[in-house]
């Protein structure tokens, strides 16, 4: 264990160093020149020199992912090209809004994803069945955007019940939240009405119902229990598309977390914040697969590390 | 071993579970860590508070950094300049009762207003003055507007409320240039508290109506009044800044009564909200003029014939109609009327014939040119370019038409001539303040990329003698004449299709009043209050 488990971090280090590269290669590869987007449009022509210079611009680009890494492993994720103001601080600081969204939708997702997989799995054919797919299709087919702002025009215009926008009091996390929720609450309760089918066809179950146990104590003691491996590693991962999904919901909801920040920095050409931002997410999502592997192996007899 | 495993499965599972779920609980609560406090405070405050929704979140509360004309909007309620401008683009006393420009026009004493405190309690004077003027002129503090001050040789204090600005040379736009916020007056103490220094400035503080209280980046920024003000007092105690990119969602947020004020809702949506007797809407006039830059230096645009006739052929009035939704006019002047140096050259009647005529006389029959616009800049900005496109095709002049994101956009159209990919391109010209010298940066050879902006790579021997005489001429009269006479030229010769001079939505609701604009797309709501 202890071996699968150092191989698997390192692992991970590798990929993540892989994904520095790559962000650090795709945002040069933008064109527009960040020094002039940053000295904005009636800057003369030395202010943005200058500037160039002091993002390092001007140095070959090997040097400056040389400097970068560098700085990187010192844990210095380098000074926003657009506000001036260290990245690390500026993300951490916005970092709690994506991850609270985040939790919030992955918990409602998790519960009514389950639930709803839980009776379509055991209800097979009905018309709860039927109506569970069919809104759980219409969830990965509405666009982020579009449910966003028909729940705002619902909710906030016509209902004046829930605050529209911003982070300013507890309730304007709903709006943001139902959106996201509405996102990932499908691929939930699919794999949970997948998982609850095969266990239910297998022998203990079998024999469970011909003992003449209870539905109830069935479906949860003795199915739900040996489905939830899978379901929770979907969750784990779902949580991963969550925080990608929040870069348009908190644009739309003006939610003030990394993915709105996210957008902003790269309309501003502000490099070293996307990169920063970039490198977060992807440590948040190699962190997850790490551990989604690590519980498997733990919960799961049958998988052998090595 | 198995059940020992399964109950594991299920422990881990509920502990997940209960995570999420508890964080749900307290994530609600905790949300707005940094902002609940305030948050609630604000609301406490009920009517006193005046919220308005804006698209952009501050790069910089640093007075002289500022590029953006939002985020300089926002901090002209902490921080003010020696003059101002008013509603027409006239130059009135700001922190400055009055000022004596010399007879050659080579210095400007200005008489400082009395009593005016800073929002630390310092007061502000002639040395604070000296203090900002010098730090503007610092090139170790980042200021991308320094060229409109770097005509500043040096302040002399005269006493306490008098100083003088030596210049280089005359410099007529100065007084103009001192009006916009990058000089704006900051507290010289202040530059050694609340985190600030010299270089990097954080927390304005100045002397205006409203003292900066909490900055959440990326969310909101909340005012508080200030209670020693020296002018007239604002209503509010409060004033929020909401930063919301979403124009639609701007607009619920307005609707909903969340908000009391908003810039820029979704062009498209305006005569809807103007038939909303909840809201009203102001379409201000501003200085921002749209052009298709026409590229002068391409072979077949080299003759003026043809550039005129791409200005005969473009229905504007129809655009503007039907496709901007009211919100501009037609230019008449290469540029915006609250300029100085404005005066009527224009117009280019919509008259097809005409191009038609003009296009066969130069010998440009089957042009194609390539046409690049951006999107989402400028109001309605793709949506116009396909318009042009269509009235281009009907003269017979082919365009293919693209768009792409605003960096790349400036990538691609502020390029030396000889590296030039495309030949007609949309922008949008507004200056800080209220000068033809700003315009003509725009005409004249210096500014040709990639040292200025002027895109369409337009000169004019004429014209380049007019306006460096212009820029230097002290008398304002004989001034006003040759920026007139150099825009005669310049109408006539078309480096641009001349468009419109868009304007400003502002919508508010219809329970506030005393809302207003300046002619720099900025609004004035510091005195709003709610309706009688």
């Amino acid at each position: 264990m202890k071996r699968y488990i150092i191989k698997r971090l390192f692992a991970a280090v590798i990929t993540l160093l892989g994904v520095t590269f790559a962000v650090f290669l795709t945002v040069r590869l933008i064109p527009g020149d960040p020094a002039v987007v940053v000295a904005g449009p009636m800057a003369s022509a030395e202010e943005v020199e200058r500037i160039r210079t002091q993002l390092g611009l001007d140095r070959p680009f090997l040097e400056q992912y040389g400097t970068y890494l560098s700085r990187l492993i010192r844990g210095d994720l380098g000074v926003s090209a657009r506000t001036q103001q260290p990245v690390l601080r500026e993300i951490l600081a916005r970092l709690p809004y994506t991850l609270e969204l985040a939790l919030v939708s992955g918990a409602l997702a998790t519960i009514t994803g389950v639930a709803a997989g839980v009776i379509a799995a055991t209800r097979r054919y009905t018309l709860f069945d039927y109506l569970a797919s069919f809104g759980t299709l219409l969830g990965v087919s509405m666009p982020v955007y579009w449910l966003g702002l028909l729940l705002i025009v619902l909710f906030a215009v016509r209902l004046q019940l829930l605050p529209a926008a911003g982070a300013d009091e507890p309730a304007s996390i709903v709006l943001p939240a139902l959106t996201l929720t509405a996102y990932s609450v499908a691929l939930v309760a699919r794999m949970t009405r997948a998982t609850m089918f095969e266990v239910l066809e297998q022998d203990y179950v079998r024999t469970a119902w011909a003992k003449g146990l209870p539905l109830r104590r069935i479906i949860y003691r003795h199915a739900l229990r040996n489905a939830l491996v899978p379901i929770v590693t979907v969750v784990a991962l779902q949580f991963g598309a969550l925080l990608g999904g929040a870069v348009l919901t908190e644009s739309v909801f003006a939610w003030p977390g990394i993915g709105l920040l996210l957008v902003d920095s790269i309309f501003a050409r502000d490099f070293p914040m996307v990169q920063g931002i970039v490198l977060i997410y992807s440590t948040m999502i190699i962190l997850l697969n790490l551990g989604v592997d690590l519980l498997y192996a733990y919960v799961d007899p049958r998988i052998r590390y090595g | 071993m198995r059940p020992l495993k399964s109950m594991r499965v299920v422990a881990l599972a509920v502990v997940l579970v209960a995570a999420l779920l508890l964080s749900a609980c307290s994530g609600g609560g905790a949300a707005p860590s940094g902002s609940s406090g305030e948050g609630s405070d604000s609301s406490a405050g009920g009517d006193k508070t005046f919220r308005i929704a804006v698209g952009i979140d501050p790069d910089t509360l640093d007075p002289a950094g500022m590029t953006t004309t939002t985020v300089a909007n926002m901090v002209d309620y902490i921080v003010e300049t020696l003059v101002k401008i008013d509603k027409d683009g006239n130059i009135q006393p700001g922190l400055a009762e009055s000022w004596q420009v010399a007879p050659d026009g080579r210095s400007i004493t200005f008489k400082l207003r009395q009593g005016v405190k800073f929002h630390d309690g310092t007061p502000f004077n002639a040395e604070a003055v000296k203090f900002n003027i010098e730090r503007i002129l610092n090139p170790e503090v980042r200021m991308p507007l320094r060229a409109s001050y770097a005509v500043i040789q040096s302040v002399e204090v005269k006493d306490d409320y008098t100083v003088t600005l030596h210049l280089k040379e005359p410099a007529p736009y100065l007084l103009g240039a001192l009006t916009y916020t990058a000089a704006g007056m900051i507290s010289p103490k202040s530059v050694n508290e609340h985190g600030n220094s010299m270089t990097t400035y954080q927390h304005p503080v100045g002397t205006g109506p409203y003292v900066l209280k909490q900055y959440t980046k990326g969310s909101q920024l909340v005012l508080e009044k200030f209670q020693d003000y020296w002018g007239e007092k604002p209503y509010y105690d409060q004033v929020v800044f909401q930063i919301v990119p979403e124009a639609a969602t701007r607009e619920s947020l307005l609707l909903a009564g969340q908000v009391d004020m908003i810039i820029l809702p979704p062009t498209s949506d305006i005569p809807a909200l103007q038939k909303n007797p909840k809201v009203k809407v102001l379409l201000a006039p501003s200085d921002r003029t749209i052009f298709v830059a026409i590229n002068t230096q391409h072979p077949a645009l080299k003759d003026k014939r043809v550039r005129q006739a791409l200005n005969y052929a473009v229905n504007k009035e129809e655009i503007i109609k039907n496709v901007l939704f009211g919100a501009a006019d037609v230019m008449d002047a290469p540029m915006a009327k609250p300029l100085l140096g404005y005066c009527q050259t224009g117009p280019y009647p919509y008259d097809p014939e005409k191009a038609k005529q003009l296009l066969q006389e130069a010998g440009a029959t089957n042009l194609e040119l390539k046409f690049v616009t951006p999107t989402g800049r400028y109001l309605q900005d793709y949506q116009a370019a396909q318009a042009i496109a269509n009235f281009l095709q009907q003269v017979g002049v082919k365009t293919t038409l693209s768009t792409m994101d605003w960096p790349t956009y400036t990538a691609t159209v502020q390029v030396p001539p000889e590296q030039a990919t495309v030949q007609l391109h949309i922008l949008g010209w507004a200056p800080t303040f209220m000068d033809a010298q700003q315009q003509m940066l725009q005409f004249t050879k210096d500014n040709h990329p990639p040292k200025g902006l002027a895109s369409s790579y337009y000169t004019n021997p004429r014209v380049e003698e007019l306006v460096a005489q212009a820029n230097r001429e002290v008398d304002q009269a004989k001034r006003q004449q040759l920026y007139c006479e150099a825009a005669r030229i310049i109408w006539e010769d078309a480096p641009w299709i001349f468009l419109w001079v868009q304007r400003f939505p502002i919508v508010h609701s219809a329970e506030v009043t005393n809302i207003s604009y300046l002619p720099n797309e900025k609004f004035d709501a510091i005195y709003a209050r709610p309706v009688q």
